[in-house]
């Protein structure tokens, strides 16, 4: 990691790169202090932090609702599975206009870009766990005495909460996605907005700045999940 | 109450603990030919007995130990264990199961206490009663380990230890050790026969092996091919207690010689 800013540094010194197209290490931690100082970064953080909340735990709620729906019950799964792997695998990012014309600049857009991006992979996660359910296990805690609640919280819940958390780790990164698509679309601030409007501006430093913040933000989410999974669910260390 | 023709039962019709009269169940999956698995069953165990029950492969064993346990219904017949007709799951029966089916998120400990859980039990009750038992089948120290630091012999222990937890009058045991390799089921058969002898259980253990099926029980049921009923029921005259040395007597042989002649017309009939 070290290596590769040094490299990067040091390409400088011997080619004359035109600032306005390409910027050094250097430059883009001097713009990164000043963003940091001068409380833009917070703020444009803040303000893209918001619709990430609203649409990350919709997305969790719908996606784990109609997953577990759709695992439970075999014929909605096969009804909803052709729709849904086909709002799934396409680029949603190509609804984002439309999304945008109908929910409104503004958090309301936002939250919704963030909700389809970020819902899929808690839907099809949770479906998988459903439907992974060792019938065995409920046949084990039936036979003593287990009431439909029981089989619900001591072996439904234990055993579809790994496949969502996995699902959360996807979902963080297409969230991400959702948030700069939707600021580049249509926002006046935020950080996907300040990304966009630094490379307008040829600010290539700033640029570079927000995007690494934004790369770490992302790392840092992904390997918490990880870590939060391996606290959560010891019983998986050697099965996974 | 009503007592139909004793067919193949060995003991007195009223005093049998559990009495199977006439059951028949039929499996009807979805878009396929329904599936008999028993036909006019009938069986009879005492109290603290060990019976095992030998067949052909789907001949109804399994069955008949889900429909005891309360997890299947007959389509008819009647089954009453102590003198009480079978409705469901009840905590007078419980179930090994051959797959362990232990909970893997789970420990060792969470395990064997399941059932106590789901009566509602206090914890410090059920630490109880949980710590005796993980003592004595031999898993002290392994308390806090989740299944699968378990060793296949130390899993079916402790599916073993969650059925005695409960204080079952009724063991089922659905091919307990046929997940386990030769050795260790060989130490799990003595140690079955122990814990047996300590708690007094009666037991009714389904199994593909005739020299397991000889070696632990009081009297061993073939049973004919599917739709399935008792054929024959063999006495075991052997002494008890039981050691490994007794499975090579011309006695043993005999008895696994008759048994395998009378369970071989269901096979390659």
């Amino acid at each position: 990691m070290a290596l590769f800013f040094a490299l990067w540094e040091a390409v400088f010194l011997v080619v004359p790169f035109n600032p306005l197209f390409i910027s050094k290490p250097s430059q883009i931690a001097l713009g990164l202090l000043d963003l940091v100082s001068s409380g833009d970064l917070a703020h444009d953080l803040t303000v893209s932090a918001v619709p990430f909340v609203y649409g990350f735990s919709a997305a969790v709620l719908v996606g784990v609702a109609l997953g577990v729906v759709m695992g439970w019950r075999p014929r909605v799964g096969y009804a909803l599975d052709p729709l849904m792997t086909v709002f799934y695998a396409s680029p949603l990012v190509a609804l984002a206009p439309l999304v945008v014309f109908f929910f409104g600049v503004g958090v309301g857009g936002k939250a919704m870009i963030i909700f389809l991006l970020a819902v899929f992979p808690f839907m099809f996660n949770a479906a998988a766990g459903v439907r992974a359910v060792d019938r065995l296990l409920i046949d084990v805690v039936r036979s003593l005495g287990g009431s439909e609640r029981d089989l619900y919280l001591k072996v439904m819940l234990p055993s579809v909460l790994p496949y969502i958390v996995a699902g959360a780790r996807i979902a963080i990164g297409r969230a991400l996605i959702g948030v700069l698509v939707a600021e580049f679309f249509a926002a006046s601030e935020g950080i996907g907005y300040a990304i966009a409007r630094f490379g307008d501006l040829f600010a290539l430093d700033r640029m570079f700045a927000c995007i690494i913040v934004i790369m770490v933000i992302a790392v840092v989410l992904t390997q918490g999940m990880r870590w939060a999974e391996r606290a959560a669910f010891p019983w998986r260390r050697a099965a996974g | 109450m009503t007592t139909i023709g004793q067919r193949n039962g060995g003991l007195d019709v009223m005093a049998a603990y559990i009495q199977a009269r006439n059951i028949n169940l039929a499996f009807r999956p979805s878009q396929r030919a329904p599936v008999r698995a028993l036909a006019q069953f009938d069986l009879d165990v005492a109290e603290g007995e060990f019976l095992s029950i030998v067949g052909p492969s789907g001949c109804g064993k399994s069955t008949f130990l889900n429909v005891l346990l309360g997890l299947l219904r007959p389509d008819s017949g009647d089954l009453m264990v102590d003198g009480k007709r079978i409705a469901g799951p009840g905590t007078d029966r419980a179930m090994v199961f051959q797959e362990f089916g232990l909970l893997p998120w789970r420990t060792v400990q969470a395990n064997v206490e399941l059932g106590l859980e789901l009566k509602r039990l206090p914890p410090d009750k059920r630490r109880a009663i949980s710590r005796p038992l993980i003592d004595m089948i031999g898993l002290s120290g392994f308390e806090q380990h989740y299944p699968h630091e378990l060793s296949g012999g130390m899993k079916q222990r402790v599916g073993l230890a969650r059925a005695l937890a409960t204080d079952p009058k009724v063991l089922l045991m659905d091919e307990p050790f046929a997940a386990l390799d030769a050795q260790t089921r060989d130490i799990m058969q003595a140690e079955l026969l122990r814990v047996w002898q300590q708690a007094r259980k009666t037991v009714l253990f389904v199994t593909h092996q005739i020299e397991e099926a000889v070696y632990l029980s009081d009297r061993v049921v073939v049973m004919t091919r599917r739709p399935g009923h008792a054929k024959k029921v063999f006495d075991i005259a052997l002494p008890r207690p039981r050691d490994y040395e007794m499975r090579v007597t011309p006695q043993f042989n005999d008895i696994k010689l008759a048994i395998w002649q009378s369970l071989r017309d269901e096979i390659t009939a």
